[in-house]
């Protein structure tokens, strides 16, 4: 059952695309994160969404209805807004209860449904505060509260962490989260930190100068990147690209500049094609593995945060990080020979920038 | 000697200096003129006696004497008159014009500006404009009512007690709204756009967002304008010296113009301080409630 179906969804701005062809179909219960460079079009994806935007061509359905043409107010959906934008002079009850006084409900229906979201959110004992008296974090539960009490079709956020410092923002990932499993609404998240959108979505479209580049479960865009735009984006620290030429008979890479080290494929690819071949830092071991290949390198640096090592490269004139989990006990200087497993290289397209398979 | 040239430079000294400059100006030019026109209302103050400081005390029987003038009931409600309609009209279209320039439209901004040209105008100019405007023969406002058929004759709007204080009102208003509509309108624009988004969002109608959003968070600004716009008003004089002069037969008269003829026509000049002092007095409790307004303003 689908809540959200996006098709074809265009808009201009005064001669700007801003969102080009978007098509996504978003299942009832799920979490969904739109992430992207700042720039790529996901907030206004979000407020096209909401109703906050007017769209140029193409389709979107709620539950199963058109919304295009109709008001934010008719839409039922919530948003939680990146400034939390709280009614500066209502209280924590009165920002939460608006929609349901808007509305009319009887009191005992607007008291009960208040109180449970405060409870939900812990905000009951701050329901008679102004906005002004609470902290960043207090604020942006009222604001998840505010849409919590409506119990809407679809909850919208626009990237509500990011004005919180780190480890509120880990802190609240997880907890809304946990309100999502709870609540099992549909929502939309977006984002500009692809960990974010690794660690609380069920399915991520990432976006790129109005385009959806990629859409898929995390895992799914972690294993199978469609693009070097889509790999270099997801994981952290991101995806080393080193260009490679496929040898003569199409069984093995040499990297550009660097013909001492040949890298044998588990595929067979079209002989001379020129590619990215991308390495995950994290796939890059310094211990050989089972039928991995070796690539010798010369340490440039090293960076520990204690439990894990970042180790700064080179391979002839190309530089590689590699994160090493634990002590490695390298130095900078020091020649060091890693190991990945052929299934664990990426390749592309140099020109298209397109995954290339075998 | 020298270590108080350093405490004027380096310490101290120079924040009692500065304090001390505002304070000499202040009880100079307005806390002296104040107090001496307060002792002037409680003494008998003529052409005569002006010169000199020892003036015999009379109590309050200034204040008796102008309360039991047959036209105080007049100029009393004249002036209630006079400031009500000014703020109710002034703030309502200026509100209204600051409301219309916040949307988002072309060139907004530049014609926002056009409409300070009411404020930069000196009253006395705009009062001999608007004489020939409001004039009875030659005037294009009865040119024009008449033209449109919405009057049969001519109204003589500076010489018809009925209707000569209308008619300072509505130059007085046309002379207020710049100033209503450029403080209300740094106040609207003040409002962030997406608090007005999620009140979208939560069902708010356009009527039910200026209801519950916009008039709650202009509270501040609309005290301001208010009790700033009484003060105005209470001392808008070359308005009224330029159209009626309080005329025909003190039908249009106001409280500050009849203070000003005690005084300086009719040298009845503790009348006329009698007058002022209880104008003062109400302009202070206005001045207290503005300063309480500016309390409810909001952060964002």
């Amino acid at each position: 059952m689908l809540q959200i179906e996006i098709d074809r969804l265009n808009k201009h701005y005064a001669g700007f695309h801003a969102l080009k062809d978007i098509n996504i179909a978003i299942p009832r219960g799920s979490f969904v994160a739109l992430v992207g460079p700042s720039g790529c079009g996901k907030s206004t994806l979000l407020r096209t969404l909401a109703g906050l935007e007017k769209t140029s061509s193409g389709d979107i359905r709620i539950a199963g209805t058109s919304v295009i043409g109709k008001p934010p107010r008719e839409r039922d959906v919530a948003m939680v807004f990146q400034s939390y934008a709280l009614y500066p002079h209502m209280d924590v009850e009165h920002n939460m209860n608006y929609s349901m006084r808007l509305k009319r409900r009887p009191k005992p229906e607007i008291a009960e449904r208040t109180r449970a979201a405060a409870e939900t959110l812990g905000l009951g004992s701050l329901l008679d505060r102004l906005p002004k008296a609470l902290s960043g974090g207090q604020r942006q539960r009222v604001a998840m509260g505010r849409a919590i009490v409506r119990n809407p079709k679809v909850f919208l956020f626009d990237e509500p962490l990011s004005n919180l410092d780190a480890a509120l923002r880990v802190h609240m990932r997880s907890e809304i989260r946990k309100l999502h499993e709870r609540l099992k609404a549909t929502s939309v998240y977006v984002t500009h930190d692809q960990v974010e959108a690794m660690t609380m979505a069920d399915h991520i479209v990432v976006m790129r100068a109005g385009v959806v580049e990629q859409q898929g479960s995390p895992l799914d865009l972690y294993d199978k990147p469609a693009n070097k735009f889509v790999a270099g984006f997801i994981g952290s620290p991101a995806m080393n690209f080193i260009p490679a030429i496929v040898s003569p008979d199409g069984h093995s890479l040499t990297i550009e500049g660097d013909a001492a080290t040949m890298l044998v494929l588990d595929r067979k690819l079209a002989p001379g094609a020129r590619l990215w071949a991308g390495l995950r830092p994290e796939h890059l071991s310094l211990t050989p593995v089972a039928g991995s290949l070796a690539i010798d390198a010369v340490v440039a640096s090293v960076e520990s945060t204690g439990s894990m090592t970042f180790i700064m490269v080179a391979v002839g004139a190309q530089q590689l990080v590699v994160a090493h989990s634990g002590r490695p006990g390298v130095e900078k200087g020091g020649a060091v020979r890693l190991h990945i497993s052929p299934r664990n290289i990426h390749l592309f397209d140099r020109e298209t920038e397109l995954a290339v398979s075998g | 000697m020298q270590s108080i040239i350093r405490t004027i430079r380096d310490g101290s000294g120079f924040d009692i200096l500065l304090l001390g400059f505002a304070l000499v100006y202040l009880v100079t030019f307005s806390a002296f003129p104040i107090i001496y026109n307060i002792v002037m209302s409680l003494q008998t103050v003529d052409m005569f006696t002006i010169a000199s400081f020892s003036r015999p005390f009379v109590g309050l029987q200034n204040y008796y004497n102008i309360l039991s003038q047959p036209i105080a009931s007049l100029v009393f409600w004249n002036t209630v008159k006079f400031v009500v309609l000014s703020i109710v009209f002034q703030l309502s279209i200026g509100f209204g014009l600051a409301l219309f320039f916040n949307q988002d439209f072309p060139g907004a901004t530049y014609l926002r500006g056009l409409f300070l040209a009411g404020w930069i105008m000196p009253a006395l100019v705009v009062g001999a404009i608007w004489k020939w405007l409001l004039a009875g023969d030659f005037g294009v406002i009865n040119h024009i009512l008449m033209s449109l058929g919405i009057t049969e004759g001519r109204i003589f709007w500076l010489s018809d007690p009925d209707i000569a204080l209308y008619a300072v009102i509505i130059a007085n208003v046309w002379l207020g709204i710049p100033f209503n509509m450029i403080l209300l309108s740094v106040g609207l624009a003040s409002i962030p756009r997406d608090v007005y988004e999620a009140a979208e969002l939560d069902g708010a109608g356009p009527f039910e967002r200026f209801r519950s959003i916009t008039l709650p968070l202009m509270r501040a600004q609309l005290g301001a304008v208010i009790s700033l716009g009484i003060i105005f008003t209470l001392q808008q004089f070359d308005l009224i010296a330029a159209l009626t002069q309080g005329g025909p037969a003190d039908s249009s008269n106001v409280a500050q113009y009849w203070s000003w003829q005690l005084s300086f026509q009719t040298y009845e000049i503790s009348l006329g301080s009698a007058v002022s002092v209880m104008m003062i007095l109400f302009v202070i409790v206005v001045a207290a409630i503005y300063v309480r307004s500016t309390r409810h303003e909001h952060s964002y």
